[in-house]
């Protein structure tokens, strides 16, 4: 547990990069430390580590303020990221990893063993270990510094920006994969970013930055999207705040319409029985894989023994896992469909049911209420 | 034309091979100047690095001794070595040291600030990434800083020492000077052009070699700069590494560092033509 007790950091100019925080990171969670350029979300980060003295109050880890442990063998024992990664560019990505080991006097032996379970663990490949930085793409560089910060297994990991310099695609990528270590690893995890999104996708809890230092709001990432405390705090996160928090409600709560989806032999006429007014219906295979859309009107154009499978089908977009998806994919995914209605399919692409966009209004509306 | 050309290229390398060495008398003929000439630049470029080093991480890790420092070096610098060669004379005779210790401090004008520029070069991230590693200040400075600066540091080693293998033949006029006696006293005093292109073609060629040596150390110390770029991974601010070769000019397909130079001791005149700093 990390506990910023007050803490302050006044620059001699005047400057107030943090003021007076109160804040407590959960042991084994991921915190994340969110704001505009000169918040002091950074400040307040490498308070925990001694890279900046607070100039008032004080910063803990587990009660024990950080001022009275010797800094190198604090911050060996804290793990820290970096935007850039910060790799040595003289040193093999294995040394590169050892780095902390290496320090606290393990032996090479054993320090590139570690380094050799670190590579494995966040994906690279043994092939890769006596490459130096300059040879790997910014993805990797910044996976290697993900395992240098975990080499010498650190309860703590101080994470300041780490992939706001990679390209969007990398970049989810990278958190799909700390996502991951995180549910392996259960660190204590302090992440600084100023991307929303980013920290909606990574955080337990969200600490909220204003300019000036001040904390705005500490909320987990649900009640932060569902009620901003302010104006500031509201317009940071977006005015698709409402959508994009549909992220945290499972598909799978929606109740899907089956008897709209037809085998591609089913009949024109038996098709229309059954549709009883619905303007779509979904065509899919024996197998249950989907085809396309057939409009009403269309039905009633073809002579009612047509099989649906012969008709000139909409195509059906993408669709969403029922299972493992959120409300936000379900509703993407109506968005974008040309009846207006989303596929929802199994593990095995199946299709389940369909759910139309009044549908999904409908139960939007019950389960955010 | 041709032939006469021709003539004259035999003429000068007959008298190179009559005169290359005499087995009586060590110190004549034109190996002994070579050697002189190899002994006293190698001896001024490594005194001089040996001073630029620590000199070098003093200024970096107390940045206000810097300026000064700096200053001085380049004070220095502007004496013309013809003058500090007769200046030393009373205290170290007709010794190398009369030669080698103007030279050693001259090539202290290229190699501190680039010393200081290479330690100072390493990225902040990779600087803030070391001290949450966990590296005090004397470690990072050893383990980190200065490995990275090491393309930077031999970039200056590399002017710097075709530029004193350039100069040492003005030391000729204190009776030292290697391959520069050939040409002062063998050729300008006798009025015989032989030694004189033998000296200056050789003076090249020594040139041309040590910097191809210092290509070869680069690529053996850094092998994690290899594949980008002639001079290392890393962004390089060398605004410094430029100063005189003359003869090295023409030093070696890697010479770029050197070609922006001219050299003052060739023509014999004085410092006063050298690039000012501006920085």
């Amino acid at each position: 547990m990390i506990t910023f007790e007050g803490a302050s950091k006044l620059y001699p100019d005047g400057t107030v990069a943090v003021d007076d925080l109160d804040l407590t990171v959960e042991t084994g969670q991921t915190t994340v430390f969110v704001g505009p350029s000169g918040s002091g979300k950074t400040t307040s980060l490498r308070m925990v580590n001694r890279m900046v003295e607070p100039t008032g109050g004080s910063v803990l880890i587990d009660g024990q303020d950080v001022r009275r442990r010797d800094p190198a063998a604090l911050r060996r024992s804290i793990g820290y990221v970096i935007q850039q990664a910060g790799l040595f560019p003289h040193r093999t990505v294995r040394d590169n990893i050892a780095t902390v080991p290496l320090l606290l006097g393990w032996g090479r032996a054993r320090a590139r063993a570690r380094a050799a379970e670190l590579m494995e663990l966040v994906g690279l490949e043994p092939s890769q270990a006596r490459r130096y930085p300059h040879q790997l793409s910014g993805g990797q560089q910044q996976r290697v510094g993900v395992a240098r910060a975990l080499a010498a297994d650190p309860p703590i990991l101080l994470m300041d920006e780490p992939f706001s310099a990679v390209d969007p695609v990398v970049r989810a990528g990278l958190q799909d994969e700390l996502l991951r270590l995180q549910e392996e690893l259960h660190k204590t995890i302090v992440f600084v970013t100023h991307d929303i999104d980013e920290a909606v996708r990574l955080g337990d809890r969200i600490a909220v930055f204003r300019p000036g230092g001040r904390l705005a709001q500490y909320d987990s990432p649900e009640r932060l999207l569902a009620a901003p405390r302010d104006a500031f705090v509201e317009s940071f996160v977006g005015y698709d705040r409402g959508v994009r928090r549909l992220s945290f409600f499972p598909a799978r709560e929606l109740s899907l319409r089956e008897d709209v989806v037809f085998g591609d032999d089913t009949g024109a006429g038996a098709a229309t029985a059954s549709m009883r007014g619905e303007p779509w219906a979904l065509v899919v295979t024996g197998d249950r894989v989907p085809l396309g859309w057939v409009g009403a009107g269309q039905l009633a154009r073809v002579p009612a023994d047509t099989a649906l499978g012969s008709l000139d089908l909409a195509p059906y977009g993408h669709t969403f896992a029922v299972d493992t998806d959120s409300l936000r994919a379900a509703l993407d995914a109506a968005v974008l469909s040309p009846a207006g209605r989303a596929v929802g399919v199994d593990a095995d692409g199946r299709v389940v049911g369909v759910v139309s966009q009044d549908d999904l209004g409908t139960a939007l509306w019950s389960v955010t209420e | 034309m041709i032939t006469e050309t021709w003539d004259w290229i035999a003429r000068v390398a007959e008298w190179g091979a009559a005169n290359w060495s005499h087995p009586g008398d060590p110190d004549r003929g034109v190996l002994p100047r070579l050697a002189e000439h190899m002994r006293l630049s190698y001896l001024s470029i490594l005194i001089g690095l040996a001073l630029a080093l620590p000199l070098g991480l003093a200024c970096v890790r107390w940045k206000r001794l810097y300026p000064p420092v700096l200053t001085g070096v380049n004070v220095l610098y502007a004496v013309p070595s013809i003058a500090l060669f007769f200046l030393m004379l009373p205290y170290t005779g007709f010794s190398d040291w009369t030669a080698v210790v103007p030279l050693a401090l001259y090539t202290l004008v290229i190699l501190l600030p680039n010393v200081v520029d290479g330690l100072r070069q390493v990225p902040d991230h990779v600087r803030q990434a070391a001290v949450a590693m966990g590296f005090g200040p004397l470690r990072r400075l050893v383990y980190v800083e200065t490995p990275v600066a090491v393309p930077v540091i031999i970039a200056g080693l590399r002017v710097a020492s075709v530029a004193t293998i350039s100069m040492v033949s003005v030391a000729s006029l204190v009776g030292l000077g290697g391959l520069g006696r050939l040409i002062l006293s063998d050729g300008f005093r006798r009025q015989f052009d032989a030694p004189i292109v033998i000296g200056i073609v050789l003076t090249v060629l020594l040139a041309f070699v040590t910097d191809a040596v210092l290509v070869i150390a680069r690529r053996l110390l850094t092998p994690w700069a290899r594949g980008s770029g002639g001079g290392g991974g890393l962004p390089r601010r060398r605004r410094r590494a430029a100063v005189p070769a003359g003869a090295g000019a023409a030093a070696g397909p890697e010479a770029a560092d050197a070609e922006r130079a001219r050299h003052p001791a060739q023509t014999g005149t004085t410092a006063k033509e050298r690039r000012p700093w501006t920085s």
